[in-house]
Protein backbone atom coordinates (compact mmCIF):
# COMPACT_ATOMS: atom_id res chain seq x y z
CA UNK A 1 0.00 0.00 0.00
CA UNK A 2 1.09 3.30 -0.69
CA UNK A 3 -0.35 6.36 1.53
CA UNK A 4 0.44 10.18 0.73
CA UNK A 5 -0.04 12.07 4.04
CA UNK A 6 0.28 15.96 3.74
CA UNK A 7 3.36 15.23 1.53
CA UNK A 8 4.89 18.23 -0.27
CA UNK A 9 7.62 18.63 -2.87
CA UNK A 10 8.94 22.18 -3.46
CA UNK A 11 12.38 22.76 -5.43
CA UNK A 12 15.10 24.96 -5.19
CA UNK A 13 13.64 28.49 -6.07
CA UNK A 14 10.42 27.89 -4.96
CA UNK A 15 8.63 25.54 -7.48
CA UNK A 16 5.81 23.81 -5.20
CA UNK A 17 5.88 20.29 -7.58
CA UNK A 18 3.39 18.73 -4.75
CA UNK A 19 1.03 20.65 -2.99
CA UNK A 20 -0.32 19.08 0.83
CA UNK A 21 -0.90 15.36 -0.80
CA UNK A 22 -3.39 13.19 0.90
CA UNK A 23 -3.59 9.97 -1.34
CA UNK A 24 -3.79 6.14 -1.00
CA UNK A 25 -2.85 3.56 -3.25
CA UNK A 26 -4.24 0.07 -2.36
CA UNK A 27 -2.17 -3.09 -3.51
CA UNK A 28 -3.12 -4.53 -6.41
CA UNK A 29 -4.85 -1.00 -7.85
CA UNK A 30 -3.97 0.23 -11.74
CA UNK A 31 -3.84 4.22 -11.06
CA UNK A 32 -3.50 6.64 -13.66
CA UNK A 33 -2.33 10.07 -12.66
CA UNK A 34 -3.34 13.08 -15.76
CA UNK A 35 -2.29 16.43 -15.59
CA UNK A 36 -0.58 18.72 -17.95
CA UNK A 37 3.29 18.96 -18.28
CA UNK A 38 4.42 20.37 -15.26
CA UNK A 39 1.37 19.65 -12.84
CA UNK A 40 3.66 17.52 -10.34
CA UNK A 41 2.74 13.90 -12.30
CA UNK A 42 7.15 12.88 -12.45
CA UNK A 43 7.50 14.48 -8.62
CA UNK A 44 4.38 11.93 -7.65
CA UNK A 45 5.87 8.84 -9.25
CA UNK A 46 9.39 9.56 -8.22
CA UNK A 47 8.72 10.20 -4.59
CA UNK A 48 7.18 6.99 -4.22
CA UNK A 49 10.30 5.06 -4.83
CA UNK A 50 12.58 7.84 -3.11
CA UNK A 51 14.33 9.36 -6.22
CA UNK A 52 12.38 12.69 -5.73
CA UNK A 53 12.71 13.38 -1.38
CA UNK A 54 9.51 15.15 0.35
CA UNK A 55 10.07 18.41 1.58
CA UNK A 56 7.26 17.49 4.25
CA UNK A 57 4.62 15.76 5.42
CA UNK A 58 5.18 11.59 5.05
CA UNK A 59 4.88 9.08 2.67
CA UNK A 60 4.17 5.24 3.35
CA UNK A 61 5.22 2.57 1.06
CA UNK A 62 4.39 -1.38 1.84
CA UNK A 63 4.90 -0.24 5.50
CA UNK A 64 7.92 1.88 5.32
CA UNK A 65 8.10 5.54 6.29
CA UNK A 66 10.21 6.73 2.90
CA UNK A 67 11.08 9.99 3.94
CA UNK A 68 12.92 8.49 7.45
CA UNK A 69 14.82 5.54 5.36
CA UNK A 70 18.43 5.11 5.40
CA UNK A 71 20.37 4.90 2.06
CA UNK A 72 20.80 1.37 2.56
CA UNK A 73 16.66 1.04 3.25
CA UNK A 74 15.87 3.30 0.55
CA UNK A 75 17.73 0.36 -1.97
CA UNK A 76 15.95 -2.07 -0.11
CA UNK A 77 12.57 -0.13 -1.07
CA UNK A 78 13.23 0.46 -4.73
CA UNK A 79 14.19 -3.19 -5.53
CA UNK A 80 10.80 -4.15 -4.85
CA UNK A 81 9.53 -0.79 -7.30
CA UNK A 82 10.00 -1.52 -11.06
CA UNK A 83 9.99 1.58 -12.84
CA UNK A 84 9.55 2.28 -16.17
CA UNK A 85 10.43 5.39 -18.59
CA UNK A 86 9.66 8.06 -21.31
CA UNK A 87 12.87 7.57 -22.67
CA UNK A 88 13.14 4.27 -22.35
CA UNK A 89 16.89 4.58 -20.40
CA UNK A 90 18.35 1.82 -21.66
CA UNK A 91 21.98 0.95 -22.00
CA UNK A 92 22.05 1.31 -25.95
CA UNK A 93 25.54 -0.37 -26.53
CA UNK A 94 24.79 -3.53 -24.84
CA UNK A 95 22.35 -6.56 -25.66
CA UNK A 96 18.88 -6.47 -24.64
CA UNK A 97 19.37 -9.21 -21.72
CA UNK A 98 22.21 -6.91 -19.76
CA UNK A 99 19.84 -4.71 -20.33
CA UNK A 100 17.11 -6.75 -18.25
CA UNK A 101 19.40 -7.97 -15.77
CA UNK A 102 19.53 -4.45 -14.66
CA UNK A 103 16.54 -5.18 -13.00
CA UNK A 104 18.33 -8.29 -10.76
CA UNK A 105 21.35 -5.99 -9.67
CA UNK A 106 20.00 -5.76 -6.19
CA UNK A 107 20.18 -9.36 -5.69
CA UNK A 108 23.64 -9.84 -7.41
CA UNK A 109 26.30 -9.52 -5.67
CA UNK A 110 28.54 -6.61 -6.59
CA UNK A 111 31.80 -9.03 -7.72
CA UNK A 112 29.30 -10.83 -9.66
CA UNK A 113 28.10 -7.41 -11.68
CA UNK A 114 31.67 -6.51 -11.94
CA UNK A 115 33.16 -9.48 -13.75
CA UNK A 116 29.79 -9.45 -15.99
CA UNK A 117 28.96 -13.06 -14.01
CA UNK A 118 25.49 -13.11 -13.39
CA UNK A 119 23.94 -16.58 -11.56
CA UNK A 120 21.83 -18.69 -13.68
CA UNK A 121 18.67 -18.41 -11.76
CA UNK A 122 18.74 -14.49 -12.45
CA UNK A 123 19.34 -14.79 -16.18
CA UNK A 124 16.14 -17.18 -16.48
CA UNK A 125 14.33 -14.57 -14.50
CA UNK A 126 15.49 -12.18 -16.98
CA UNK A 127 14.58 -14.78 -19.67
CA UNK A 128 11.02 -14.89 -18.21
CA UNK A 129 10.82 -11.42 -17.93
CA UNK A 130 11.41 -10.84 -22.11
CA UNK A 131 8.94 -13.85 -22.74
CA UNK A 132 6.31 -11.93 -20.90
CA UNK A 133 6.64 -9.11 -23.42
CA UNK A 134 7.12 -11.36 -26.25
CA UNK A 135 10.78 -10.16 -26.97
CA UNK A 136 12.87 -12.86 -25.60
CA UNK A 137 14.35 -13.70 -29.23
CA UNK A 138 15.52 -10.17 -29.03
CA UNK A 139 18.00 -11.42 -25.97
CA UNK A 140 21.52 -11.29 -27.63
CA UNK A 141 20.95 -8.28 -29.91
CA UNK A 142 22.03 -4.83 -29.14
CA UNK A 143 19.63 -2.55 -27.42
CA UNK A 144 20.23 0.46 -30.23
CA UNK A 145 18.73 -2.07 -32.76
CA UNK A 146 15.30 -2.56 -31.56
CA UNK A 147 12.62 0.18 -32.69
CA UNK A 148 10.91 1.88 -29.61
CA UNK A 149 7.77 0.22 -29.11
CA UNK A 150 10.59 -2.76 -28.53
CA UNK A 151 12.85 -0.63 -26.31
CA UNK A 152 10.19 0.35 -24.59
CA UNK A 153 9.43 -3.69 -23.94
CA UNK A 154 12.62 -4.37 -22.61
CA UNK A 155 12.22 -1.03 -20.22
CA UNK A 156 9.01 -2.98 -19.35
CA UNK A 157 10.85 -6.36 -18.91
CA UNK A 158 13.90 -4.59 -16.74
CA UNK A 159 11.19 -3.75 -14.32
CA UNK A 160 9.59 -7.03 -14.07
CA UNK A 161 12.86 -8.61 -13.70
CA UNK A 162 12.90 -7.32 -10.50
CA UNK A 163 10.29 -9.24 -9.25
CA UNK A 164 8.91 -5.99 -7.97
CA UNK A 165 5.23 -5.14 -5.36
CA UNK A 166 5.21 -1.85 -7.65
CA UNK A 167 5.74 -0.44 -11.32
CA UNK A 168 5.57 2.98 -11.68
CA UNK A 169 6.19 4.41 -15.72
CA UNK A 170 6.64 7.65 -16.34
CA UNK A 171 4.80 8.87 -19.81
CA UNK A 172 5.75 5.32 -21.26
CA UNK A 173 3.90 5.89 -24.42
CA UNK A 174 4.60 9.79 -24.55
CA UNK A 175 7.89 8.46 -27.52
CA UNK A 176 5.73 6.22 -29.13
CA UNK A 177 3.28 5.99 -31.94
CA UNK A 178 -0.27 4.87 -31.24
CA UNK A 179 -0.42 1.71 -32.40
CA UNK A 180 2.49 0.66 -30.23
CA UNK A 181 1.12 2.81 -27.62
CA UNK A 182 -1.92 0.77 -27.10
CA UNK A 183 1.02 -2.24 -27.19
CA UNK A 184 2.80 -1.39 -24.70
CA UNK A 185 -0.46 -0.33 -22.58
CA UNK A 186 -1.57 -3.49 -22.96
CA UNK A 187 1.20 -5.28 -21.66
CA UNK A 188 0.84 -2.92 -18.66
CA UNK A 189 -2.86 -3.59 -17.84
CA UNK A 190 -2.29 -7.61 -18.27
CA UNK A 191 1.08 -7.45 -15.97
CA UNK A 192 -1.75 -5.83 -13.43
CA UNK A 193 -4.06 -8.18 -13.57
CA UNK A 194 -2.28 -11.15 -14.28
CA UNK A 195 0.59 -10.73 -11.16
CA UNK A 196 -1.07 -8.50 -8.88
CA UNK A 197 1.41 -5.61 -8.88
CA UNK A 198 0.36 -2.17 -8.11
CA UNK A 199 0.74 -0.10 -11.00
CA UNK A 200 1.09 3.48 -11.34
CA UNK A 201 0.94 4.92 -14.96
CA UNK A 202 1.24 9.08 -15.54
CA UNK A 203 -0.29 9.77 -18.93
CA UNK A 204 -1.14 12.97 -20.95
CA UNK A 205 -3.73 11.53 -23.74
CA UNK A 206 -7.08 11.07 -21.75
CA UNK A 207 -8.36 8.63 -23.87
CA UNK A 208 -5.62 6.56 -23.31
CA UNK A 209 -6.00 7.40 -19.10
CA UNK A 210 -10.13 6.43 -19.46
CA UNK A 211 -9.28 3.33 -22.15
CA UNK A 212 -7.01 1.36 -19.50
CA UNK A 213 -7.36 2.67 -15.88
CA UNK A 214 -9.02 1.05 -12.93
CA UNK A 215 -8.72 4.51 -11.11
CA UNK A 216 -7.87 8.09 -12.66
CA UNK A 217 -6.08 10.82 -10.46
CA UNK A 218 -6.56 14.16 -11.73
CA UNK A 219 -3.03 16.81 -10.65
CA UNK A 220 -3.05 20.30 -11.05
CA UNK A 221 -0.12 22.45 -10.12
CA UNK A 222 0.70 19.96 -7.47
CA UNK A 223 -2.62 19.64 -6.25
CA UNK A 224 -4.96 16.50 -6.53
CA UNK A 225 -7.96 17.88 -8.42
CA UNK A 226 -9.96 14.78 -9.40
CA UNK A 227 -9.79 11.11 -7.96
CA UNK A 228 -12.35 8.40 -9.40
CA UNK A 229 -12.48 6.03 -11.68
CA UNK A 230 -12.25 5.95 -15.62
CA UNK A 231 -16.17 6.00 -16.08
CA UNK A 232 -16.45 8.89 -14.10
CA UNK A 233 -13.84 11.02 -15.66
CA UNK A 234 -15.71 13.04 -18.77
CA UNK A 235 -14.66 16.02 -20.86
CA UNK A 236 -15.92 18.27 -17.85
CA UNK A 237 -13.74 16.18 -15.46
CA UNK A 238 -10.28 16.34 -17.62
CA UNK A 239 -11.26 20.13 -18.31
CA UNK A 240 -11.22 21.17 -14.51
CA UNK A 241 -7.79 19.05 -14.14
CA UNK A 242 -6.56 21.64 -17.18
CA UNK A 243 -7.92 24.08 -16.44
CA UNK A 244 -8.70 25.09 -19.80
CA UNK A 245 -11.31 23.62 -22.62
CA UNK A 246 -10.11 20.26 -24.08
CA UNK A 247 -7.86 20.45 -27.83
CA UNK A 248 -7.30 17.69 -30.46
CA UNK A 249 -3.50 17.72 -29.08
CA UNK A 250 -5.10 15.96 -25.74
CA UNK A 251 -6.43 12.87 -27.09
CA UNK A 252 -4.06 10.60 -28.97
CA UNK A 253 -6.81 9.26 -31.54
CA UNK A 254 -7.74 12.80 -32.38
CA UNK A 255 -3.76 13.91 -32.77
CA UNK A 256 -3.53 10.49 -34.87
CA UNK A 257 -6.27 11.48 -37.27
CA UNK A 258 -4.33 14.65 -38.21
CA UNK A 259 -6.72 16.63 -36.20
CA UNK B 1 15.21 28.87 -64.00
CA UNK B 2 13.97 27.43 -61.28
CA UNK B 3 16.35 30.39 -59.24
CA UNK B 4 14.74 33.50 -61.08
CA UNK B 5 11.25 32.13 -60.27
CA UNK B 6 11.90 31.86 -56.59
CA UNK B 7 13.11 35.01 -56.18
CA UNK B 8 10.68 36.58 -57.59
CA UNK B 9 7.96 34.69 -56.12
CA UNK B 10 9.42 35.58 -52.47
CA UNK B 11 8.36 38.73 -51.17
CA UNK B 12 12.06 40.44 -49.56
CA UNK B 13 11.73 40.41 -45.62
CA UNK B 14 13.72 42.53 -43.17
CA UNK B 15 16.26 40.53 -43.54
CA UNK B 16 19.25 40.65 -40.10
CA UNK B 17 22.20 42.10 -40.70
CA UNK B 18 25.53 39.90 -40.46
CA UNK B 19 26.67 40.05 -37.05
CA UNK B 20 30.58 42.12 -36.95
CA UNK B 21 32.98 39.57 -35.80
CA UNK B 22 33.15 39.60 -31.79
CA UNK B 23 35.36 41.88 -29.78
CA UNK B 24 36.74 38.07 -28.16
CA UNK B 25 37.65 37.29 -31.76
CA UNK B 26 39.75 40.18 -32.89
CA UNK B 27 41.33 40.79 -29.26
CA UNK B 28 42.41 36.83 -29.44
CA UNK B 29 44.12 37.55 -33.34
CA UNK B 30 45.51 40.70 -32.06
CA UNK B 31 47.35 39.52 -29.26
CA UNK B 32 48.52 36.40 -31.09
CA UNK B 33 49.99 38.22 -33.50
CA UNK B 34 51.55 41.10 -31.11
CA UNK B 35 52.56 37.91 -29.15
CA UNK B 36 54.73 36.74 -31.76
CA UNK B 37 56.28 39.85 -33.23
CA UNK B 38 57.59 40.82 -29.45
CA UNK B 39 59.14 37.12 -28.98
CA UNK B 40 60.76 36.79 -32.29
CA UNK B 41 61.81 40.34 -32.76
CA UNK B 42 65.53 41.71 -31.92
CA UNK B 43 65.38 43.40 -28.86
CA UNK B 44 66.24 42.60 -24.75
CA UNK B 45 63.22 40.08 -24.67
CA UNK B 46 63.18 38.42 -28.12
CA UNK B 47 65.16 35.72 -29.57
CA UNK B 48 65.72 37.94 -32.59
CA UNK B 49 64.73 34.84 -34.86
CA UNK B 50 65.78 34.52 -38.65
CA UNK B 51 64.83 32.14 -41.02
CA UNK B 52 68.09 32.98 -43.08
CA UNK B 53 70.33 32.20 -40.04
CA UNK B 54 68.62 28.64 -39.77
CA UNK B 55 69.60 27.62 -42.84
CA UNK B 56 72.90 28.96 -42.96
CA UNK B 57 73.58 26.84 -39.54
CA UNK B 58 71.83 23.61 -41.31
CA UNK B 59 74.14 24.03 -43.99
CA UNK B 60 76.97 24.48 -42.15
CA UNK B 61 79.33 21.07 -42.01
CA UNK B 62 78.42 19.31 -38.53
CA UNK B 63 78.77 15.97 -37.55
CA UNK B 64 75.57 15.24 -36.82
CA UNK B 65 73.86 15.81 -40.21
CA UNK B 66 76.52 14.20 -42.56
CA UNK B 67 76.35 11.06 -40.57
CA UNK B 68 73.18 10.51 -42.17
CA UNK B 69 74.86 9.30 -45.19
CA UNK B 70 76.77 6.85 -43.53
CA UNK B 71 73.63 5.76 -41.13
CA UNK B 72 74.58 2.38 -39.74
CA UNK B 73 71.79 -0.43 -40.73
CA UNK B 74 73.63 -3.12 -39.27
CA UNK B 75 72.70 -1.84 -35.94
CA UNK B 76 69.13 -3.16 -36.95
CA UNK B 77 70.65 -6.77 -36.59
CA UNK B 78 72.88 -5.99 -33.57
CA UNK B 79 71.76 -8.28 -30.66
CA UNK B 80 72.54 -5.75 -28.05
CA UNK B 81 70.63 -3.29 -29.74
CA UNK B 82 67.72 -5.71 -30.42
CA UNK B 83 67.75 -6.48 -26.67
CA UNK B 84 67.55 -2.68 -26.16
CA UNK B 85 64.60 -2.39 -28.44
CA UNK B 86 62.30 -5.58 -26.57
CA UNK B 87 63.35 -3.62 -23.28
CA UNK B 88 61.60 -0.68 -24.94
CA UNK B 89 58.79 -2.33 -25.97
CA UNK B 90 58.31 -4.22 -22.60
CA UNK B 91 58.52 -0.98 -20.98
CA UNK B 92 55.65 0.33 -23.16
CA UNK B 93 53.29 -2.28 -22.91
CA UNK B 94 53.98 -2.99 -19.02
CA UNK B 95 53.68 0.81 -18.41
CA UNK B 96 50.27 1.43 -20.45
CA UNK B 97 48.54 -1.73 -19.52
CA UNK B 98 49.30 -0.68 -15.42
CA UNK B 99 48.29 2.54 -16.21
CA UNK B 100 45.10 2.42 -18.30
CA UNK B 101 44.13 -0.44 -15.37
CA UNK B 102 44.16 2.43 -13.22
CA UNK B 103 43.00 4.92 -14.94
CA UNK B 104 39.34 3.89 -15.59
CA UNK B 105 38.25 4.07 -11.70
CA UNK B 106 39.92 7.52 -11.27
CA UNK B 107 37.92 8.40 -14.38
CA UNK B 108 34.77 7.24 -13.06
CA UNK B 109 35.15 8.52 -9.78
CA UNK B 110 36.56 12.36 -11.28
CA UNK B 111 33.15 12.78 -12.57
CA UNK B 112 29.99 14.19 -10.16
CA UNK B 113 27.73 11.18 -10.94
CA UNK B 114 30.38 8.40 -10.48
CA UNK B 115 32.59 9.49 -7.24
CA UNK B 116 30.97 7.79 -4.36
CA UNK B 117 31.22 10.60 -2.28
CA UNK B 118 32.66 14.11 -2.22
CA UNK B 119 35.98 13.43 -0.53
CA UNK B 120 36.49 10.65 -3.42
CA UNK B 121 35.87 12.89 -5.90
CA UNK B 122 38.22 16.23 -4.61
CA UNK B 123 40.97 13.63 -3.40
CA UNK B 124 40.62 11.99 -7.12
CA UNK B 125 40.69 15.30 -9.13
CA UNK B 126 43.71 17.04 -7.27
CA UNK B 127 45.74 13.88 -7.45
CA UNK B 128 44.92 13.67 -11.70
CA UNK B 129 46.08 17.10 -11.82
CA UNK B 130 49.06 16.85 -10.18
CA UNK B 131 50.17 12.91 -12.34
CA UNK B 132 48.94 15.41 -15.36
CA UNK B 133 50.94 18.58 -14.34
CA UNK B 134 54.14 16.59 -14.68
CA UNK B 135 55.71 15.85 -18.17
CA UNK B 136 56.78 12.53 -18.45
CA UNK B 137 60.21 13.16 -18.68
CA UNK B 138 60.32 15.15 -15.22
CA UNK B 139 58.31 11.93 -13.86
CA UNK B 140 61.79 9.66 -15.13
CA UNK B 141 64.14 12.20 -13.98
CA UNK B 142 62.46 12.25 -10.46
CA UNK B 143 62.53 8.24 -10.56
CA UNK B 144 65.71 7.82 -11.88
CA UNK B 145 66.99 10.12 -8.91
CA UNK B 146 64.43 7.89 -6.47
CA UNK B 147 65.15 4.66 -7.79
CA UNK B 148 68.28 4.35 -9.80
CA UNK B 149 69.10 4.03 -13.57
CA UNK B 150 67.68 0.82 -15.45
CA UNK B 151 63.89 -0.21 -16.49
CA UNK B 152 62.40 0.56 -13.27
CA UNK B 153 62.11 4.48 -13.09
CA UNK B 154 61.09 4.17 -17.23
CA UNK B 155 58.18 1.78 -15.82
CA UNK B 156 56.98 4.04 -13.18
CA UNK B 157 57.48 6.98 -15.57
CA UNK B 158 54.95 5.30 -18.27
CA UNK B 159 52.69 4.15 -15.83
CA UNK B 160 51.92 7.85 -14.78
CA UNK B 161 52.08 8.95 -17.72
CA UNK B 162 49.29 6.11 -18.99
CA UNK B 163 47.09 7.47 -16.23
CA UNK B 164 47.28 10.85 -17.28
CA UNK B 165 46.15 10.40 -20.70
CA UNK B 166 43.47 8.21 -19.78
CA UNK B 167 42.00 9.73 -17.50
CA UNK B 168 41.22 13.24 -18.64
CA UNK B 169 40.32 11.62 -21.99
CA UNK B 170 38.04 9.18 -20.51
CA UNK B 171 36.58 11.41 -18.04
CA UNK B 172 36.12 14.40 -20.83
CA UNK B 173 33.32 11.25 -22.24
CA UNK B 174 32.16 10.72 -19.29
CA UNK B 175 30.52 14.12 -19.88
CA UNK B 176 28.71 13.74 -22.41
CA UNK B 177 27.25 9.96 -21.74
CA UNK B 178 23.31 9.49 -21.73
CA UNK B 179 22.52 9.82 -17.77
CA UNK B 180 19.01 7.90 -18.66
CA UNK B 181 20.72 4.12 -17.58
CA UNK B 182 22.25 5.60 -14.48
CA UNK B 183 18.67 6.79 -13.43
CA UNK B 184 17.05 3.27 -14.15
CA UNK B 185 20.23 1.86 -12.32
CA UNK B 186 19.49 3.93 -9.06
CA UNK B 187 15.64 2.95 -9.47
CA UNK B 188 16.11 -0.34 -9.54
CA UNK B 189 18.13 -0.65 -6.31
CA UNK B 190 21.45 -0.86 -7.64
CA UNK B 191 24.80 -0.39 -5.64
CA UNK B 192 27.03 2.33 -6.94
CA UNK B 193 29.80 0.35 -8.26
CA UNK B 194 26.84 -2.08 -9.68
CA UNK B 195 25.51 1.20 -11.44
CA UNK B 196 28.93 2.08 -13.11
CA UNK B 197 29.47 -1.02 -14.50
CA UNK B 198 25.85 -1.92 -15.81
CA UNK B 199 24.70 1.61 -16.71
CA UNK B 200 28.49 3.75 -17.14
CA UNK B 201 30.83 1.32 -18.43
CA UNK B 202 29.18 -0.02 -21.15
CA UNK B 203 28.69 3.54 -23.00
CA UNK B 204 32.65 4.57 -22.40
CA UNK B 205 33.76 1.19 -23.26
CA UNK B 206 35.15 2.03 -26.52
CA UNK B 207 36.27 5.39 -26.26
CA UNK B 208 38.23 4.26 -23.33
CA UNK B 209 39.63 1.27 -25.36
CA UNK B 210 40.24 3.54 -27.90
CA UNK B 211 42.03 6.13 -25.90
CA UNK B 212 44.06 2.76 -24.31
CA UNK B 213 45.59 2.30 -27.88
CA UNK B 214 46.16 6.21 -28.03
CA UNK B 215 48.18 5.56 -24.30
CA UNK B 216 50.30 2.91 -25.75
CA UNK B 217 51.44 4.69 -29.16
CA UNK B 218 52.20 7.79 -27.00
CA UNK B 219 54.49 5.74 -24.25
CA UNK B 220 56.36 3.76 -27.34
CA UNK B 221 57.48 7.04 -28.40
CA UNK B 222 58.09 8.42 -24.95
CA UNK B 223 59.92 5.40 -23.71
CA UNK B 224 62.86 6.46 -25.88
CA UNK B 225 63.02 9.71 -24.56
CA UNK B 226 63.11 8.47 -21.00
CA UNK B 227 66.06 6.57 -21.87
CA UNK B 228 68.03 9.18 -22.77
CA UNK B 229 67.91 10.14 -18.85
CA UNK B 230 68.76 6.83 -18.18
CA UNK B 231 65.31 4.90 -17.78
CA UNK B 232 66.15 2.39 -20.02
CA UNK B 233 65.50 0.39 -23.16
CA UNK B 234 66.36 1.97 -26.64
CA UNK B 235 66.83 5.58 -25.84
CA UNK B 236 69.59 4.34 -22.82
CA UNK B 237 71.43 2.76 -25.80
CA UNK B 238 71.06 6.31 -28.11
CA UNK B 239 72.66 7.84 -25.36
CA UNK B 240 75.28 5.78 -25.42
CA UNK B 241 76.42 6.47 -28.89
CA UNK B 242 75.40 10.05 -28.41
CA UNK B 243 78.05 10.10 -25.83
CA UNK B 244 80.89 8.35 -28.01
CA UNK B 245 79.70 9.76 -30.31
CA UNK B 246 78.75 7.85 -32.83
CA UNK B 247 76.02 9.13 -35.06
CA UNK B 248 76.05 6.57 -37.65
CA UNK B 249 74.95 4.31 -35.28
CA UNK B 250 72.62 6.71 -33.68
CA UNK B 251 71.29 7.07 -37.00
CA UNK B 252 70.96 2.97 -37.59
CA UNK B 253 68.93 3.12 -33.97
CA UNK B 254 66.48 5.70 -35.42
CA UNK B 255 65.72 4.10 -38.82
CA UNK B 256 65.15 0.86 -36.61
CA UNK B 257 62.63 2.96 -34.04
CA UNK B 258 60.81 4.65 -36.96
CA UNK B 259 59.85 1.53 -38.36
CA UNK B 260 58.47 0.04 -35.31
CA UNK B 261 56.64 2.72 -34.48
CA UNK B 262 55.32 2.93 -38.02
CA UNK B 263 53.97 -0.68 -37.77
CA UNK B 264 52.51 -0.26 -34.34
CA UNK B 265 50.78 2.89 -35.33
CA UNK B 266 49.34 1.63 -38.37
CA UNK B 267 48.22 -1.55 -36.26
CA UNK B 268 46.82 0.52 -33.49
CA UNK B 269 44.98 3.17 -36.04
CA UNK B 270 43.36 0.18 -37.74
CA UNK B 271 42.00 -1.03 -34.55
CA UNK B 272 40.71 2.09 -33.17
CA UNK B 273 38.96 3.01 -36.41
CA UNK B 274 37.24 -0.07 -35.56
CA UNK B 275 35.86 0.60 -32.23
CA UNK B 276 34.68 3.89 -32.25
Amino acid sequence: MIRFSGASVTYGGGVHALKDLDLEIADGEFVVIVGLSGAGKSTLIRAVNGLVPLTSGSLDVNGHEVTALSRRGVRDLRADIGMIFQGFNLVNRTSVINNVLMGRLHRVPTWRTLIGLYPKDDVEIAMRALERVEIVEKAYVRAANLSGGQRQRVGIARALAQEPKIILADEPVASLDPPTSHVVMRYLQQINRELGITTIVNLHFLDLATAYADRIIGLRSGELVFDGSGAEADATVFENIYGRSLTADDTMAKEAAGL
Amino acid sequence: MSDASLSSAVVRQGRPRRPPPSAFGIGVGVVVIVLTILTTWNWKYGTGFSPAEVLRKLRNRNPVVSAIAHTEFSQVFSPRSRNAFVETLRLAVLGSVSGIVVALPLALWSTRFGAPNRLVLIVVRAVCNVIRAFPDILWAVLFVAAVGIGALPGLLALFLFSIAVVTKLTADTLDGIDMGPIEAAHASGAGHSQMLRTAVVPQILPAYASYSLYAFELNLRASVVLGLVGAGGIGQRIEFFRNQPAWEKVWGLVVMFVIVVFIVDRLSTLLRRRLV
